[in-house]
């Protein structure tokens, strides 16, 4: 209720309607019409007072007090712009920096998958108990899969691929490199996704051999077909086949394939589906639980052949099969980084508190004089409270707008950041929760910060506080010591965590690549294409199209190889022939290059040789395995010579180079690793079946190497291949460093985030301590005249007047130690090459901190020097 | 006039000018004025009503709903704000006037009969 019913205007003639009354009445009586009019007076009593009465007792008037508060509390802001851009800066960096955080937060773990009901809508996980325990997200094979449809009622299943596929799209007489996801029928069932034209695949054209058909995004039917309704049951050339487009996606749908177009995975026992490779989600059925659905995934999976051959195998393990949220699935990864991000966020919000409560007590010592005079002048304590409580919510409103400005810019620079396709969701907005998180967060910072003066305030005694000058009490710089040690301490561990991030970064981007990075281009192109499943056909195009490329002037060499360093490779499974171990069948990553592959890349050969034009496909087959390999399966023995699957004859020993450890089951690994690795010459890749699978999964990359920089090198690279192909498109250019900025993406967003904020920690921390020193010495000046009156020297009364921040920041440092010491153990899965106590760590940042904290000292200490002690003795 | 200068009159006891005023009220609707004569005539003159103190509490009544209040003309022709008694005020003035009948009878058996002399 803001409203008053009656205007004070109203009231006031009441009263004179009254008066008139009571006069006339009076005059009846007898007396004259000014006796009357002042008895009437007398009677009523104070008429100013019974208006006051009536106006205190309205609504208004907390309305008008708060309007007053507000104005003078802007103008005491106004008064002190050096306090109040402090405050309003540190409220609009931590606050953004949460702010920006939280929304990737919010759209990561918290938000609810675009789809309807995304709580029915889930994935398959498994545990493993035993030996080699393991947990997490669990794909399935042909047979898996089938048993799931069939087997599994309480939910509808549909399968995918479970990355998309790089394919040739050919509408007219432009072809371009497309990103199409395989999906299975039911699949945008289970999404709850309705095409806006047609319909979604049949289960007759999921059928193994079934008719080619594909779905098109709305981003495509735009760019490529212009919006044209008549593309339903069109055929284009996708592939290099005929493929009918039966239905367009809504604009905006999206799929956890984020896929430019669909096509229909027709998964079976055979080839793709011989492996784990197809991703599960299912949508719970009406009426039914997710505990039922449980159930019957356990029991339909036991029976597969798959769990068989592992329980076989693994005896003693245990595998336990159960149904997680598809939101929990997408973000698995992703969760403990981010949450550690929101935990050093959270740190910085309680560095900024810590920093704001000091600013604000000292504020108010200052003011010690003004509170003490208008409680003398009658203000209550709740007016007096109300005011200083109404000045720290004015900031903290200015600092939140600020911050929502801040976050806005720093979640887009963080997003930059991000490779396309990182993260698991469309977009990460800024909206209604973020902002509402926002301003919680900056009244809970005003009220963590405006407790503790607001509390000193209460013991405040009149008599003295106006007699002296604010002098600043020993026990409030004890206190602001207190939170000084705290903010250090938390500044140590971001520090500690930021600098071991950075100390695996370096590791990994300078582990030895094995190969010579610099003056190589890369170019990928899709091959899933009807026109090159006959090997001889591709074969033809590797040798045509290298040959075109090593005609440019300026290129070295040229070569073709299914991956890359720095590149998740194929993982394939062989059988050794010889040894101890001879007959086991192991896994490794396998790699088909042409003969100029390891000569292009600069790859050392260590033993025996490499491959030739000589090993084509009449030839005795022939493997070059990596060192890891060679020392892994052959320990000290001498593999060159010796045979691999009983008829690959191993020719070399090859150096390691890095990989991607992407897609290996360890989950533990880092991100770059050297595993054992063999490569087949592409000349003898002659299983048909093989190839195209292979080619679904991994587009090949052609490979040149210069001299120097050539000009327009990747156009006409393009024109090479074009003469070979022309309708066969590059996907687009890399070098070496993008390849590996690609792999370590997320090592490098948790640098840069984490450094962001340690280092805004840092300043946090600096502001602290120069606030601190920067106070006592304007609340010492006479002391220190005193003092030196008295035969102190400059630098003695220096020193008296920073040790206080010094001391503070000392045992913040080594109370921070402290906590490293437990905290830091938590990032045992996200450093490499590096241990959690890493000595040079701890001392780069104990000296980092000893010489921000000097600073900070010494800057403020220095104005020691300008005191002037006859002025400052006789200006009290 | 004299014996009004005269008489040392009782103030009114916290609480009480509210439960006046509505028993003043259940005669019909009166202005401020003539409830502050009727109270002090009711009470031949016993009870102070300070009139400044009047309008507050009108104005507590009427926000507390137990009055409602209308300008209107009053019998010597003047403009005058009427107040009279709604429902809620009706079932206030039994409620507050049974209490207030208890306490003086509570208190009438403690004081006992006052003797005279």
């Amino acid at each position: 209720m803001f409203r008053r019913k009656r205007k004070a205007s109203d009231f006031n003639r009441e009263i004179e309607a009254h008066l008139q009354h009571e006069s006339e009445r009076l005059r009846e009586q007898g007396l004259s019409k000014e006796e009357a009019r002042a008895a009437a007076r007398r009677a009523f009593g104070n008429v100013m007072k019974a208006e006051e009465r009536f106006y205190e007792s309205g609504r208004w008037l907390w309305w008008d007090n708060l309007r007053q508060d507000v104005r003078f509390g802007l103008r005491m802001l106004a008064r002190n712009p050096g306090f109040t851009v402090t405050v309003v800066l540190t409220l609009a960096l931590s606050i953004g920096a949460n702010t920006a955080i939280f929304s990737v937060v919010d759209a990561l773990l918290l938000k609810e998958l675009p789809y309807a009901h995304p709580e029915r809508i889930g994935t398959i996980y498994s545990r493993t108990t035993g030996a080699e325990s393991y947990d997490g997200r669990r794909n399935v094979d042909g047979e898996q899969w089938e048993l799931l449809r069939d087997k599994v009622p309480s939910v509808v299943s549909a399968v995918s691929a479970f990355l998309t596929s790089g394919v040739n799209l050919q509408t007219g007489s432009q072809v371009q490199y497309l990103h199409a996801g395989r999906v299975s029928a039911h699949y945008l069932d289970v999404l709850a996704v309705h095409p806006i034209l047609g319909r979604n695949f049949s289960e007759d054209e999921d059928r193994p051999h079934g008719p080619t058909t594909a779905i098109l995004s709305y981003a495509l039917w735009r760019t490529a077909f212009g919006e044209n309704p008549k593309v339903l049951g069109q055929a284009v050339l996708l592939k290099g086949e005929p493929y009918t487009i039966i239905g367009v996606m809504p604009e905006g749908a999206t799929t956890p394939l984020n896929a430019d177009l669909y096509t229909a995975l027709q998964p079976s026992r055979e080839g793709e589906g011989g492996g784990t490779n197809f991703a599960a989600i299912m949508r719970l059925r009406d009426g039914a639980t997710w505990q039922q659905a449980d159930v019957e995934v356990n029991v339909a999976l036991a029976r597969s052949l798959h769990a068989q051959r592992f329980a076989k195998s693994n005896p003693g393990e245990q595998v336990a099969y159960y149904c997680v949220s598809l939101q929990r699935g997408e973000t698995s990864a992703l969760r403990p980084q981010v949450l550690a991000l929101m935990m050093a966020s959270g740190f910085i919000l309680l560095i900024a508190c810590a920093n704001l409560a000091g600013l604000t007590l000292v504020r108010m010592l200052r003011r010690t004089g003004e509170i003490a005079t208008r409680a003398a002048l009658g203000a209550s304590r709740w007016q007096i409270q109300r005011q200083l409580w109404i000045e720290n919510l004015l900031l903290a409103l200015v600092g939140a707008t600020a911050g929502i400005g801040v976050g806005f810019i720093a979640q887009r620079g963080m997003l930059l950041l991000l490779p396309e396709h990182f993260l698991p969701v469309a977009n990460v907005p800024l909206d209604g929760r973020v902002l509402v998180f926002t301003l919680f967060l900056s009244l809970l910072t005003s009220v963590l910060s405006g407790m503790l003066p607001a509390l000193t305030t209460r013991k405040l005694d009149l008599r003295s506080s106006i007699a002296s000058h604010a002098v600043i009490g020993a026990g409030s710089v004890r206190l602001r010591q207190g939170l000084i040690v705290g903010e250090v301490a938390l500044t140590v561990v971001l520090l500690a965590a930021a600098g071991l991030l950075i100390r695996t970064l370096v590791h990994l981007e300078t582990m030895p690549p094995g190969f010579n990075p610099s003056g190589v281009i890369t170019a990928k192109a899709s091959v899933d294409d009807v026109r090159y499943h006959d090997p001889a056909d591709f074969q033809k195009l590797l040798n045509e199209s290298l040959a075109a490329m090593r005609e440019i002037p300026g290129v070295q060499n040229a070569a073709v190889g299914l991956t890359l360093p720095y590149e998740r490779a194929l993982i394939d499974g062989v059988t050794l022939s010889d040894g101890k171990e001879a007959g086991q069948g192991v896994s490794t990553d396998e790699v088909y290059v042409t003969a100029s592959y390891f000569d292009t890349l600069q790859i050392p050969v260590l033993e025996g040789r490499t491959f030739t034009d000589g090993d084509g496909p009449d030839a005795q087959h022939v493997v070059a395995i990596n060192q890891t390999f060679a020392r892994k399966f052959f320990l000290a023995a001498n593999p060159v010579g010796r045979y691999l699957n009983k008829n690959l004859l191993i020719v070399g020993i090859v150096a390691d180079t890095v990989g991607s450890s992407a897609g290996r089951l360890t989950t533990d690994a880092a991100p770059l690793t050297s595993e054992e690795t063999i490569y087949l010459p592409a000349a003898q890749v002659d299983d048909a079946r093989f190839l195209s699978t292979v080619h679904i999964w991994f587009q090949p990359s052609w490979i040149v190497r210069t001299a120097g920089p050539v000009q327009g090198l990747t156009a006409q690279m393009q024109r090479a291949l074009a003469s070979v192909d022309p309708n066969l498109p590059f996907s687009g250019f890399y070098d070496m460093k993008d390849l590996m900025a690609g792999t370590l993406a997320t090592q490098r967003i948790e640098v840069a985030l984490l450094t962001a904020m340690a280092s805004l920690a840092l300043l946090l921390s600096a502001v602290g301590i120069f606030a601190l020193v920067a106070n006592i010495v304007v609340q010492r000046t006479r002391e220190i005249g005193i003092r030196m009156a008295l035969g102190s020297t400059i630098q003695k009364a220096m020193i008296h007047i920073g040790t206080p921040g010094v001391g503070a920041s000392a045992v913040g440092m080594v109370l921070g130690l402290l906590i490293c010491g437990g905290a830091l153990r938590a990032m045992r899965g996200v450093i490499y090459g590096v241990g959690v106590y890493d000595v040079l760590t701890i001392v780069v940042v104990m000296l980092t901190l000893s010489a921000v904290t000097l600073l900070a000292t010494m800057v403020p200490t220095l104005r020691v020097a300008r005191i002037d002690p006859a002025k400052t003795l006789r200006e009290e | 006039m004299s014996t009004q200068e005269t008489k040392e009159r009782l103030e009114l006891l916290q609480g009480t000018l509210d439960l006046l005023i509505l028993r003043t009220l259940i005669f019909g609707s009166q202005h401020g004025q003539g409830i502050a004569r009727v109270i002090q005539q009711t009470s031949e003159e016993e009870l102070l009503v300070e009139h400044g103190a009047l309008y507050p509490a009108l104005q507590r009544l009427e926000e507390r709903r137990w009055i409602s209040a209308k300008w209107g003309t009053s019998s010597n022709n003047r403009r005058a704000r009427f107040y009279s008694l709604t429902a809620a005020g009706r079932k206030q003035l039994v409620k507050e006037t049974t209490k207030w009948k208890r306490l003086a009878a509570a208190i009438g058996k403690i004081l006992g009969p006052v003797k005279e002399g």
